[in-house]
């Protein structure tokens, strides 16, 4: 399972990819919504993205809404992870395609469970951050 | 549009509880840093309705144990630019959340970070209007929300 992690703060990036790296996934991770774009471009389609809102360049709704005109990306589950927690963006968010909605200052336990609303099958034994 | 409501110590210690795991206490409501300490602040300005802007002031060394605590690597390794990075997100929730009680329709712009020592944080136009300090592993964490009056 890929998932990649889209925020504007690196340190953001950082939490959220160890989150999803111990429930099982490779993660990768872009600092804005046109970067994400490219990335996906040159590496096809993830199977979760999480996505801020509140970036550079291109922010997370036009990026959501992009992703969600392409065909080739229909099966990408969106988890919008930011800072906007007014209940018109959320549902703006929603509307544009997001299949869920996390709010900044998320838990390690929020993330999982939105994971798991989302029915991303994972492998049984989590990966833990890559000893062999 | 009053601003009454808006418990920054709160907010603030939600924050650093969730992401961080550290503990805010509120302090001496009338604490500053000395003037010999390193200080980062993160800035977000907010508009619309409601304008003006919100910050986040702490010193350099508990900064990079919060940088340390979010890239999950040693405080003595972390660099300038992951220090810039960690405390410009932490101005960016608290100002988010900030956000989301404010009446209206508001917009966040992304945050700026300012570091040295002995300086004050001036937004055009703007006053202070809450102020809140917190203690976090015996330092001080300060935090403002400065409103734009027309
Ligand atoms: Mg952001």
């Amino acid at each position: 399972m890929r998932a990649l992690v889209i925020d504007d703060s690196r340190a953001t990036r950082a939490i959220l990819s160890r989150i999803l790296q111990q429930v099982g996934f490779a993660t990768f991770d872009v600092a804005d919504g046109q970067l994400a774009l490219t990335w996906l471009a040159d590496n096809g389609p993830v199977d979760l993205a999480l996505v801020d809102w509140n970036m550079p360049i291109l922010d997370g709704l036009s990026f959501i809404k992009i992703v969600r005109a392409n065909p080739a990306y229909a099966d990408m589950r969106l988890l919008m992870v930011t800072t906007e927690s007014d209940i018109e963006r959320m549902i703006m968010a929603l509307e544009a395609g997001a299949d869920e909605y996390a709010m900044k200052p998320f838990t390690a336990s929020v993330i999982r469970e939105k994971v798991d609303i989302l029915g991303i099958k994972l492998p049984d034994t989590p990966v833990a951050g890559g000893v062999v | 549009m009053t601003t009454t409501t808006i418990d920054l110590q709160q907010i603030g210690a939600e924050i650093w509880a969730a992401i961080l795991g550290l503990d805010l206490q509120p302090a001496d409501a009338v604490a500053q840093h000395d003037s010999d300490v390193v200080v980062v602040t993160g800035v977000v300005q907010i508009t619309g309705d409601w304008a003006g802007a919100v910050t986040v002031q702490v010193s350099e060394g508990l900064a990079r144990t919060a940088t340390a605590l979010m890239f999950g690597s040693d405080p003595a390794d972390v660099t300038e630019e992951e220090i810039t990075d960690t405390v410009g997100e932490l101005a960016n929730m608290t100002g988010g959340n900030v956000k989301s009680l404010l009446a209206g329709n508001c917009q966040l712009s992304l945050p700026s970070v300012t570091t040295g020592r002995d300086y004050q944080v001036h937004i055009s136009g703007a006053e202070v209007v809450e102020r809140a300090t917190a203690c976090c592993d015996g330092e001080l964490v300060v935090m403002t929300m400065l409103e734009r009056r027309h």
